[in-house]
């Protein structure tokens, strides 16, 4: 059966060993629960914890026979010289003036990321735990019906990926709101259009059409066959991503009729195809007409025509609904969406640097990948894009272990 | 000292900022020069194309691609082509094109103004010395190259005043700038 743990959230950051965070020498004392106001409103201004804000000042402890214990954090202890006499003048006077006594503890140096760690922390002197202030949905566990779907989607990229001779990356952007397949895409390096699905203007229930995953096995499926532990164990060398830089020896063939890229990764194909059905359903809105009647004309560039083609080409296949909406009175501007805000991304595998930022860009919500990309992965196996706090856009990454079934389960 | 030479790349490439600036664009423009001679020019087209990766360098990648296939070069050709040239871009390459940029094995890049957003040649990664990755085979990761910055940098700082005061027009609507509407 599907269940949650099936769905892993990578996190931000690198997760630490629960019970080995890293931690920082304080000074502290035991103060008189009556003087507490005006000690830590005085502490707050000459030794502030600017690096340690996560840090409680004050450490209350319930002592034997009911009696009250405050515990307060004077200051940093400056690495390698524990001694009082380095601290600040006006702490000295603070420290004679009440008459504390000074001694050395630990405290965690990082903000608690989950709530395990902040339990752990709390161990050592009590840390303040705020959860993340953006919810993006799934963070905190799916529903039964939203792993299915997860599931679901996944399997259509691996099915993707699988649809050629050689095994390559692919991309599926789902709108998760309408359950709608925006746009989908394999690795074109070596030749354009050579994915059949591109840019499938899926409906509502296209993907739930030729998938079935679920727990239900195909009784003629050998599920240990040969075949399929073996598609398991190749070396993926078609898979862009993993090999970025396997297109610059790849054998000539000056005299291929068709194009090739280097760049085009399955994730920026899948961005492509959406920014262009974009363009297709909502012609004109925006606020700089001028700009896309010239993208209209014979001038554009190299790289944007084949996709205008195909724009062209789909536009005959879009729902009617969705071009009423737009024209509609009541046709909010809303209804366009901002690049691909609120969208989700289904990958095979974890992207590079390129298509990870890529999608930063086009703002996609959410990324899904099945296997990590150790060579050039961006999203925890090499770089860890999701926790770059100065970029201006951040999304929820999950990695999907797909049961063992969904791999295989590919006869088209 | 940088060389005359370098200030006259840039220049074109301040160029191709302007006219992005024209079109109501972020202006970043960038050239890409072979040889000593330019042999592809870019600039943003994120608004127009609705597609917020359609950056300069990749926009000039792209006409070079397209030339160079026209010309009948095949893959081993163009690999070996990059490894000759330069680009010169008016910001920091963000960590996709940087990225971008050592998958095609560039040779060299000079930058103006440094991102520190989203910069991925130092400021935020530095995919242009990319000693990060494990040690396996040459084609699981990109090339080096080589990177200068500052390169009449405040001409591009100034762009990207100019442009933020008339208001990103591209921008989603809580995060737009009212300048426009005073």
């Amino acid at each position: 059966m599907t269940n949650n743990c099936l769905i892993v959230h990578i996190p931000d950051q690198q997760p630490y060993d629960l019970h080995h965070q890293p931690t920082e020498s304080v000074f502290a004392s035991a103060i008189n629960p009556k003087h507490a106001n005006q000690i830590v409103r005085r502490l707050n201004q000459i030794v502030p914890l600017d690096d340690l804000r996560h840090v409680k000042r004050i450490q209350k402890n319930v002592l034997e026979g009911g009696e009250i214990q405050l515990l307060v954090i004077l200051c940093v202890a400056s690495e390698g010289n524990n001694q009082l006499d380095s601290m600040p003048p006006h702490l000295q006077e603070l420290i004679s003036s009440y008459q504390l006594s000074p001694f050395i503890t630990k405290v965690c140096k990082y903000v608690a990321t989950s709530k395990e760690e902040w339990q752990e922390q709390c161990k050592f002197w009590p840390t303040s735990y705020h959860p993340r202030t953006y919810n993006i949905d799934g963070i905190t566990g799916f529903s039964e019906e939203d792993s299915q779907s997860v599931l679901k989607f996944m399997q259509s990229a691996v099915e993707l990926a699988k649809s050629n001779d050689l095994v390559v990356n692919a991309a599926v952007i789902v709108d998760p709101s309408t359950k709608e397949i925006i746009s989908s895409a394999c690795d074109q390096i070596y030749a354009w259009n050579s994915c059949k699905d591109d840019s499938c203007y899926g409906k509502p229930e296209s993907f739930s059409s030729h998938l079935n995953i679920s727990s239900t096995c195909d009784p003629h499926e050998p599920l240990h066959s040969n075949s399929s532990s073996n598609w398991l164990k190749q070396p993926y060398t078609g898979v862009a991503c993993l090999y970025i830089r396997r297109w610059a020896e790849h054998p000539s063939h000056p005299h291929s009729s068709y194009f090739w890229h280097p760049l085009r990764h399955a994730a920026t194909v899948a961005i492509e195809s959406s920014a262009a059905r974009d363009r297709n359903l909502f012609p004109s809105e925006g606020t700089n007409e001028a700009s896309y009647q010239e993208l209209d004309s014979e001038n554009a560039s190299w790289t944007s025509s084949p996709a205008k083609r195909q724009k062209t080409v789909c536009g005959n296949d879009v729902d009617d609904d969705k071009l009423n909406a737009c024209t509609q009175p009541s046709g909010q501007p809303s209804a366009r969406p901002y690049l691909c805000t609120g969208y989700d991304i289904y990958l095979v595998w974890e992207p590079c640097a390129m298509c990870a930022m890529a999608l930063v860009h086009q703002r996609i919500r959410r990324i899904f990948y099945a296997f990590p990309n150790p060579n050039a992965g961006a999203l925890g196996s090499v770089h860890r894009l999701q926790g770059q706090k100065s970029l201006n856009h951040h999304y929820a990454v999950f990695r999907v272990l797909l049961p063992e079934e969904a791999l295989h389960k590919s006869h088209v | 000292m940088t060389s005359p030479e370098t200030l006259a790349f840039m220049e074109l490439a301040i160029h191709q900022a302007r006219l992005a600036l024209d079109a109501l664009e972020v202006p970043v423009g960038c050239v890409i020069v072979e040889d000593g001679k330019v042999i592809a020019t870019g600039r943003n087209r994120t608004t127009e194309t609705r597609n917020a990766t359609r950056h300069a360098e990749m926009e000039a990648i792209d006409v070079l691609l397209g030339q160079w296939q026209k010309n009948g070069l095949s893959m081993a050709e163009v690999a070996e082509k990059f490894l000759n040239c330069s680009l010169y871009v008016t910001c920091e390459p963000c960590i996709m094109c940087a990225s971008a940029l050592s998958i095609l094995g560039i040779k060299e890049v000079f930058y103006g103004c440094s991102n520190d957003k989203f910069g991925g040649c130092g400021s935020i990664l530095s995919l242009h010395s990319s000693n990060t990755t494990p040690v396996n085979n040459e084609v699981s990761s990109g090339k080096s190259f080589k990177c200068t910055g500052g390169i009449m940098a405040s001409e591009a700082v100034l762009l990207f005043r100019t442009f933020y005061e008339q208001g990103n027009p591209n921008a989603p609507k809580p995060h737009r700038s009212l300048a426009r509407q005073a």
